[in-house]
């Protein structure tokens, strides 16, 4: 009775074809179906965000800064985190000598990363994060400076991360408004390039480009959108006719229509996907992040794989593991998700070896916002920390110019020349040293972002000394 | 509107207005229903309209010629109206606007001013100003909306005259009238006492229920609104000691392993699945849910007390997974859902849930936790931007939006919230989610002063140690929670939350500023009944959102209109809309939807019930629809994998239903009796296709359907000829559900 789905499909792409057609420009934006003419090779950003706010003091330690000034309560990691149950032991972190000077410490949950790290294949951001313009304790604290909207906030600090737009609430995301000023790079191919692995997000949403949203490796890729209907296959074809005729209709009201582009644009996935069945010999960790980014990797080989058809020359991924707002029982808590994100990560890596594309494929961090170097409560099941501003992040792949930091470290001083905080209870919040605007365009213009649309991307990007960080090459 | 704007010279107004004659413009409908009428000029649909300073017909510049509008040199146009049915009061917020250029592009605009033109009282003047990003495209067709109904649309140059969209179909010359027509009368609220239109009821009960029934909508229809709500303000819940349908649930061990081993010699029915299932999992909340929401009579307390749920969350997808653990909290939203806001919050604060949710249980003076603090005022009560009554921030002098506060007010709430933990243990083992929190006395609550928002500060208290300690947590408590729920952003903030929960996603803010009012004193509102002069009376304020003239009507043309049905609302709805029962048929439901080991129904569609990801809900309210430009919250989880997920829910239950299962074992299965539904009315109807198309057009989309998707479902009914009558009478009532509950059209409720 049931027929075969793909031809199911194919058979009834002709009903679809003329509103497909119609509608193309609204559900992925696929304009550049108007420019043949595509880059040459391929090239894949693939943003790992870790939600919640990841505390970047535990994940990247200096070691330099391991034991501050004997009896100092609000100087050094050790000190001002130790008695609480925080701080992890010196003799445990994953040391690492970067290029750029000074000793430091991965989590001990982090091997992999150390392992990459001295490999020259990732790179650590120092204290990142949304920002304005440039900006000082003094400027902070007086006033002077402009602030970005809403610090220490997750869902504005997710929104300023994610859209790299410090100043006022973008309803686009800077991957969305790159694949907007590159779609001409993919040339014909029609496939969507903004992929999500964990639902919709602000960060791959354009003015014109819309996210494809797919489920994890846990769903084959050509099952991975599936309409299901019961009955005869000429039963099934003729209320599919329909199905589809109906999305065609009361286009004039707003919503409907959005409702209407977002299935179209999964019908016309799935015809796409129904026939590709990629496999990798590299083993992903059965984690979340474990099976988003191995569907990422077969992703990328389906759509680069010259027989399956798709023949994308750039996309952009999202990826996302939660849990990381540890207000209380951080020190498992982060620690289990560390061991995730590195395991992840590092296999996600090996998986582009195998498809000989490392060089061609970046993976980067970002998380709402760092937490407050000072604990929240203490013990060891129960202490956390807050939220706060300033943050490192990761950035892995055969083009990264690794074993190094990029931007400063911070002086772990509670009311130090990084801290936010004065008065009589500083919490330890760092003022970022480079912003989110330039993490985001020294990616974006490594993907292939001309420097003439930088700043249509990133509206504040000449504030700042540099537009590229230089962490790619 | 607190700025005045340059009006258009009346002489010229006037003279223009004179010159100009034509047909009688279109008549009214039914009160809530009136369309405005914008005036063209005599023979084509050409807009009548100025450039607001100079008097300057078209094609407009962007950029206004005489600046009159301080640093803002956007143009304005002047453009003109009848058939305006405005309340008393009402203004320019009441309205929105937009115009769509000649590739389809539409641009809202916005509305800065609305009056009388002198001596021509039947017609209005509006003025809006040109939205910044648009160019000199040429023509456009501008429309206006109000109270859910659009305009006519004329065309407008901008730039230079020419190009742009065609006529919409059947548009006509919409002249003023040669003699002045008399002055459009104020709206006169609708009482709703008598009976109700059959589409207005059908709508109605969308908003204020899980999803109309056909008894419930031949009822109401009846009954009329006002008499509906009174019904439910006062239905008693199953619980009545808790105010709620959640049944009291037995605590268990806090060790699962303990409370659950492998095996129970002394009880030969003991099932270790069984017992995780009932103790550890959301299982008994689910059924409960599902169960409600399909069967229970209190339908609008469940709908408000889900979407209060959404607004102060906890979730049980981390700490607080435990089904006793969640009860109190859930028996809370549905106790205040019809009371009052400072109780609500108050209840909520002190949940054992939310201490755990959020960690105020842990927060003490010397180890404070800001977590419940930043939250109660970014999602509970305030929100981020200093707001107007309507909902629309406010505005420094550089056009900045104005926080609400500060980071050091955040630490200042903290040390309010600090010193809480939970009540003495139920048992050994067993924590106390069971009662709220009780302060930890010794010096664990910060007894300082605190300064808050506003000027409002708390003073020290005379003794911080042990039981003054206690009464300090004690008394801070009660002055932080009537300084938030008195805080003039709640009433907006709150109201619009609910509006786009009940009714739609882009209330105009005339429509939130009169919820609002409400909020701030109940007595203040179009229906009154029942007042008593209160601030936070969420009856009324439920009562204001479901009557108001934004909200009623047979058929509402804005084209922002509606909402994204949310999955659990989508879920229930179309259940209810056709007779649920269990898979036999023989009795009802289990509320069992899916499979209970990974994801239900409205998991699937990232809804899983009271378990969203964080405690930003499962979307949020500011989502904005990529590229409308207009908010779509429950858009923030319809997903190119959701939305054939929808479908395929929906080939489920139409098809095949949910059957029965016998797991975790056959003497307690998860689904004892599986879920199915029942088309016997329409396939009564089926040997005339139209018959069963009406019906569903009226049950599901009421008596809006597009001619064309008639015509196309008509079509596929008719292909389907089974010799066998029954069977193609089965087969065509399915098909004819599956496509229109499948439909784009019914996923938004409009």
């Amino acid at each position: 009775m049931a027929i075969n789905r793909r031809d199911f499909l194919r058979s009834s792409a002709c009903a679809l074809g003329s509103m497909a057609l119609a509608s193309s420009i609204d559900t992925f934006g696929v304009v550049h179906a108007l420019t043949p003419q595509g880059a040459t090779d391929y090239k894949a950003l693939v943003c790992i965000f870790l939600n919640g706010g990841n505390d970047g003091n535990n994940m990247f330690v200096s070691l330099d800064q391991y034991n501050g000034p004997a009896g100092s309560p609000v100087e050094g990691y050790s000190n001002v985190r130790a008695a609480s149950g925080l701080a992890i032991a010196q003799a445990s972190l994953l040391p690492v000598s970067p290029a750029s000077g000074g000793s430091y410490g991965f989590h001990p949950n982090m091997p992999e990363m150390q392992n990459l790290f001295n490999q020259g294949k990732l790179a650590v951001l120092c204290n990142n994060g949304p920002l304005v313009e440039p900006l000082t304790r003094t400027t902070y604290q007086n006033g002077t400076g402009k602030k970005p909207l809403q610090l220490f906030s997750h869902s504005d600090q997710v929104g300023l991360f994610q859209t790299a737009v410090a100043n006022t609430v973008s309803q686009t995301g800077w991957g969305g408004r790159v694949a907007d000023r590159t779609q001409s790079l993919n040339g014909s191919a029609t496939f969507p390039s903004n992929i999500s692995i964990a639902g919709i997000n602000l960060f791959l949403s354009g003015v014109d480009t819309r996210q494809l949203a797919v489920a994890d490796s846990n769903t084959t890729l050509a099952n991975v959108l599936q309409l299901n209907m019961s009955g005869t296959s000429s039963e099934q074809a003729s209320r599919l006719a329909s199905f589809n005729a109906l999305r065609t209709l009361d286009n004039d009201f707003k919503l409907v229509k959005a409702a209407s582009d977002t299935r179209s644009s999964s019908i016309q996935t799935d015809i796409a996907l129904s026939s590709v069945n990629p496999t990798l010999a590299t083993v992903f960790p059965n984690t979340s992040l474990g099976r988003q980014l191995k569907q990422v990797a077969l992703l990328i080989k389906a759509s680069t794989d010259p027989t399956a058809g798709i023949n994308m020359k750039r996309q952009i991924f999202f990826t996302q593991i939660g849990g990381f707002d540890t207000h209380s029982a951080e020190v498992n808590g982060q620690g289990n998700l560390l061991t995730q994100v590195s395991q992840a990560i590092s296999a996600f890596y090996a998986a582009t070896v195998e498809l000989g594309m490392q060089d061609k494929v970046t993976a980067f961090t970002m998380s709402d916002f760092g937490r407050t170097f000072q604990p929240a409560g203490s013990g060891l099941t129960t202490v956390g920390t807050d939220h706060a501003w300033g943050n490192h992040q990761l950035i892995v792949g055969g083009s990264v110019l690794g074993r190094t930091l990029y931007g400063a470290y911070p002086v772990l001083r509670l009311g130090g020349p990084d801290d936010t905080d004065g008065g009589s209870n500083p919490r330890g919040r760092w003022i970022p040293t480079s912003s989110v605007e330039q993490y985001a365009g020294t990616l974006a213009t490594w993907y292939g972002l001309s420097t003439a649309d930088l700043t249509a991307v990133f509206p504040l990007i000449g504030r700042f000394p540099s537009a590229n960080l230089g962490f790619l090459a | 509107m607190k700025t005045s704007f340059p009006r258009c010279a009346v002489i010229g107004i006037a003279l223009l207005l004179c010159v100009l004659s034509g047909s009688s413009l279109a008549t009214a409908d039914a009160a809530t229903n009136k369309k405005p009428v914008l005036i063209s000029q005599t023979t084509n649909t050409r807009a009548v309209a100025f450039e607001s300073v100079t008097m300057k017909a078209e094609p407009f510049a962007l950029t206004a010629t005489v600046p009159a509008f301080g640093a803002d040199p956007r143009t304005r146009i002047c453009i003109f109206a009848t058939d305006l049915e405005l309340l008393p009061g009402e203004g320019a917020n009441a309205f929105t606007s937009d115009v769509q250029d000649g590739t389809g592009k539409i641009y809202p605009l916005r509305v800065e001013y609305v009056g009388r033109v002198p001596n021509f009282p039947g017609i209005t003047m509006i003025i809006v100003r040109l939205s910044d990003d648009l160019t000199a495209v040429g023509d456009v067709l501008l429309r206006l909306n109000l109270h859910g109904m659009s305009s006519n649309r004329v065309r407008v140059a901008i730039g230079h005259t020419g190009g742009g969209p065609a006529d919409d179909p059947g548009a006509v010359a919409t002249p003023a009238p040669v003699t002045p027509p008399a002055a459009d009368l104020p709206l006169v609220p609708d009482p709703f006492t008598g009976p109700a239109t059959e589409a207005d009821t059908v709508r109605f009960l969308e908003q204020a229920s899980w999803g109309p029934t056909p008894a419930e909508i031949a009822r109401v229809k009846a009954m009329g609104f006002m008499a509906y709500l009174n019904e439910q303000f006062n239905l008693p819940t199953t619980n009545p000691a808790k105010g709620s349908n959640y049944p009291d649930l037995a605590f268990p061990l806090d060790d699962s392993s303990q409370q659950c081993p492998v095996s129970n010699p002394a009880d030969p029915n003991y099932n270790q699945a069984v017992c995780v299932r009932d103790n550890y999992s959301m299982y008994p909340i689910h059924r409960t849910f599902f169960t409600n929401a399909l069967y229970g009579n209190d339908q609008l307390r469940q709908r408000v007390a889900f979407a209060l749920h959404q607004i102060l969350v906890v979730s049980a997808n981390s700490e607080v997974s435990r089904p006793s653990w969640m009860t109190p909290y859930l028996q809370a939203l549905d106790r205040n859902a019809l009371g009052n806001y400072r109780t609500l919050l108050n209840e909520i604060t002190l949940t054992s849930a939310m201490g755990e949710y959020l960690d105020m249980r842990l927060s003490t003076r010397t180890n404070p936790n800001e977590n419940f603090a930043r939250e109660i005022l970014q999602l509970f009560s305030i929100g981020t931007d200093v707001l107007n009554l309507d909902g629309t921030p406010q505005h420094d002098s550089q056009g900045n939006t104005i926080p609400t506060y500060s980071q050091n007010d955040v630490n200042e709430f903290t040390r309010v919230f600090t010193g809480w933990n939970f009540a003495t243990a139920i048992g050994a083992g067993i924590t106390n989610f069971r009662d709220p929190m009780v302060p930890r006395g010794g010096q664990n609550h910060d007894a300082g002063s605190k300064t808050l928002l506003n000027g409002f500060s708390i003073p020290a208290c005379s003794s911080p140690n042990g039981t003054a300690n206690i009464v300090c947590a004690q008394s801070d408590m009660n002055a932080v929670m009537t300084h938030l729920a008195n805080h003039p952003n709640v009433g907006p903030f709150i109201s619009k939350q609910l509006i786009q929960h009940l009714v739609t996603s882009n209330p105009s803010p005339a429509y939130v500023e009169r919820v609002a009012r409400v909020f701030n004193n109940d007595c203040s509102g179009l229906y009154p009944q029942g007042c008593t002069n209160v601030r936070g009376n969420l009856r009324l304020v439920v009562q204001a959102i479901l009557l108001d003239p934004e909200a009623r009507g047979d058929v509402k043309t804005d084209p922002n209109y509606g909402k994204l049905r949310e999955p659990a609302q989508y879920i229930t709805g179309f259940l209810r809309a056709f007779n649920p029962k269990s898979f036999d048929k023989t009795t009802t439901s289990d509320g069992t939807l899916g499979n209970r080991s990974s994801t239900d129904f409205t998991g699937s569609l990232d809804q899983p019930i009271y378990q969203p990801t964080t405690v930003f809900s499962y979307y949020q309210p500011s989502y904005e629809v990529p590229g409308t430009k207009i908010l779509g919250p429950a858009f923030g989880i319809l997903s190119t994998t959701t939305t054939l997920r929808r479908a395929n829910n929906i080939n489920t239950l139409v098809f095949n239903g949910v059957s029965a299962n016998a797991s975790p074992t056959p003497a307690n299965p998860d689904r004892p009796r599986g879920t199915s539904i029942d088309f016997a009315n329409l396939e009564a109807l089926a040997g005339n296709p139209v018959d069963v198309v009406n019906a569903l057009d009226a049950l599901l989309l009421h008596g809006t359907m597009n001619p064309q998707m008639r015509t196309s479902i008509i079509n596929t009914l008719n292909t389907i000829n089974d010799a066998t009558i029954t069977t193609r009478n089965q087969k065509r009532a399915r098909t004819a559900v599956y496509l229109v509950a499948t439909s784009s059209q019914y996923d938004i409720q409009r």
